[in-house]
């Protein structure tokens, strides 16, 4: 199996082998063997709905601590456009940027002038592109994980230019560098972000190239000392002269998930939100129903990455508190414009390599065999009794049946064939009778 | 003949809109299962799919039977229908007898039957009037 790292962790020390995460899984990547769950990295496409769904908080997002590298000399926050939209009235965004400044950035990096050209980008890219359609956004790691490993086929038409974070990282390294006389390799530029699916993409990204980003760290990890470096006294916004904090609705609306409608209004351009729902959409597209459709900008998260699992406040204020700062600025200010315009010829936005399919499960094998291990499967099928009750580890009688098939789990881990399995399972959840 | 690995037969339904593209959605599923090349699948979708949306549109009902061997997969799609008085017309590039009511809904572009043999290796296509038609498309398998 290929060794591939996730943006969590399960700490077995916490796991009460409840089956909450094996069954709320979109992928059906957990099984809860020996009382403990673990996950198939696969399988796994990072949309941390088990960490939300584990009642023992057994499954830890694993991001970038202030306390890791100091081998860093120079470290940029690179924060997702959420993290505006957290804060309660009267904290703005230049108290935001001084409250990461307190944690330690040497300088904060509003990424406007990178989400301007990116939307240049993908415009040019659509533009040029001869089909299939619909492309697809990769602006969701989530989104570019499930097309590859449930429709492989479609991982042609996801696009291939580079999120507006990724280009603020490298043009954070270059400016700093040039301007300070450092490497490249001293400069950290660490991204604030709403999910732990964006730290997967940083760590880990899904074209196998290698990120601008170095790490990132959770809105939920940089709250609280934000709130707290804003309710000092004295803590004006005078500093804000100092710091870049936000100029334009474009990089705002980027975190709402439809960043790109305006750039693509002419095309025929779906906003599509929500794990299940991009589920459906891209059946559709398989299916062959859903024609005429030139642009779908996707995301796991029904409310776009305003409700990213590492995000702190309630979704619905934080939309209305980004509508509210959306609607006081203008699309793009002159100086952003300036920039865009400046740097856009120069640039390549491209991904530096394509994004493929991940292998499937049981390649190496030869056809022979992999058809065998679906007729087992089928066979085993058969005899299970159907009702998905979960309590062999597997979440349905399906996937056991296929798990079996591939040797990975036997006939007797269902209950109904075996007494131990039940006796076992009595012995770890019950407590002994008085 | 080559050994059968995997053989499946599905039920197809006229005017059945609504369930139109399940089964060439369960052709490309049972593929992917197989562990075909991404190509081969995508190829095997469109003339399921294709041939598939052929009957829905024109036929009273088929059955479409996915075979595959370690060299090829086959499908073979077997309707009862009015048959194609003209298989060399029909077979022509934006060619199509599809009501404007089809053409609404995204289809009856004249591309199915080209397409289908495009995407095949082999292609035969016979039909009797007033009687059905029988496709049999085949992908080879790269030897592996």
């Amino acid at each position: 199996m290929i060794d591939r790292t996730h943006g969590f962790r399960i700490e077995h020390g916490d796991c009460r082998g409840c089956l909450s995460c094996m069954r709320i899984c979109p992928t059906r990547a957990i099984r809860v063997r020996a009382g403990k769950a673990e996950y198939t990295p696969d399988r796994c496409i990072d949309c941390g709905i088990c960490l939300s769904a584990c009642p023992s908080n057994a499954i830890v997002a694993t991001t970038w601590s202030m306390t890791d590298p100091s081998r860093y000399k120079f470290k940029v926050a690179v924060p997702s456009p959420v993290l505006f939209g957290q804060f309660p009235a009267g904290i703005a965004p230049s108290h935001i940027v001084d409250g990461l400044l307190t944690l330690g950035f040497d300088a904060v990096w509003d990424y406007g002038v990178e989400t301007g050209l990116i939307c240049g980008a993908i415009k040019d890219y659509v533009k040029g592109w001869k089909g299939p359609f619909p492309l697809i956004s990769i602006d969701c790691p989530v989104v570019v994980r499930l097309v590859q490993v449930a429709y492989p086929r479609m991982v042609d038409q996801l696009v291939g230019v580079q999120p507006p974070r990724e280009i603020a990282g490298r043009e954070v390294k270059r400016r700093y560098s040039r301007e300070l006389g450092l490497s490249i390799d001293e400069i950290a530029a660490i991204y604030i972000t709403p999910c732990q699916a964006k730290t997967i993409s940083i760590l880990e990204p899904a074209e196998e190239a290698e990120s601008n980003l170095d790490g990132a760290m959770g809105i939920t990890e940089v709250y609280n000392t934000i709130v707290a470096r804003a309710n000092l006294p004295g803590a004006e916004p005078g500093f804000a002269a100092r710091t870049p904090s936000v100029r334009n609705s474009s990089f705002l609306r980027w975190s709402l998930g439809d960043g790109l409608s305006r750039i693509l209004s002419g095309h025929r351009y779906l906003h599509v939100t929500g794990l299940s729902n991009v589920t459906q959409v891209f059946d559709d597209i398989e299916k062959g129903r859903l024609r005429n459709v030139e642009f779908i900008e996707a995301h796991s998260c029904w409310s776009g990455c305003t409700g990213g699992n590492l995000t702190v406040a309630n979704v619905y204020v934080t939309l209305s508190k980004l509508t509210s700062l959306i609607n006081a600025l203008p699309e793009m200010d002159p100086e952003t414009r300036r920039e865009v315009e400046r740097r856009y010829p120069s640039e390549s936005f491209a991904l530096e390599r394509p994004i493929r399919p991940r292998p499937v499960r049981g390649s190496g094998t030869t056809l022979r065999e992999r058809v065998e291990m679906i007729h087992r499967a089928e066979a085993i099928l058969e005899r299970l009794p159907g009702l998905n009750c979960g309590l062999c580890g597997a979440p349905t009688c399906r996937e056991l049946a296929k798990d079996v098939g591939m040797g990975d789990a036997s006939q007797k881990d269902c209950v109904f064939y075996s007494k131990d399995r039940l006796k076992k399972l009595r012995e770890m959840h019950l407590r002994p009778a008085e | 003949m080559a050994e059968v690995l995997l053989q499946r037969k599905f039920q197809v339904r006229g005017l059945d809109f609504d369930k139109a593209g399940d089964t060439s959605a369960e052709v490309k599923a049972i593929l992917t299962d197989v562990g075909l090349d991404p190509d081969v699948v995508l190829r095997a979708g469109v003339i399921s799919f294709e041939a598939e949306m052929n009957v829905v549109m024109y036929a009273v009902r088929a059955t479409l039977i996915l075979t595959l061997t370690e060299e090829a997969l086959s499908i073979v799609v077997d309707d009862e229908g009015p048959g194609i008085p003209d298989i060399e017309m029909a077979m022509q590039e934006g060619y199509s007898t599809a009501s404007d009511e089809m053409r609404e809904m995204g289809f009856g572009y004249g591309m199915g039957l080209p397409n289908i043999k495009k995407n095949s290796d082999e292609f035969v296509l016979e039909s009797q009037i007033g009687r059905g038609t029988r496709l049999c498309s085949m992908i080879e398998l790269d030897s592996r």
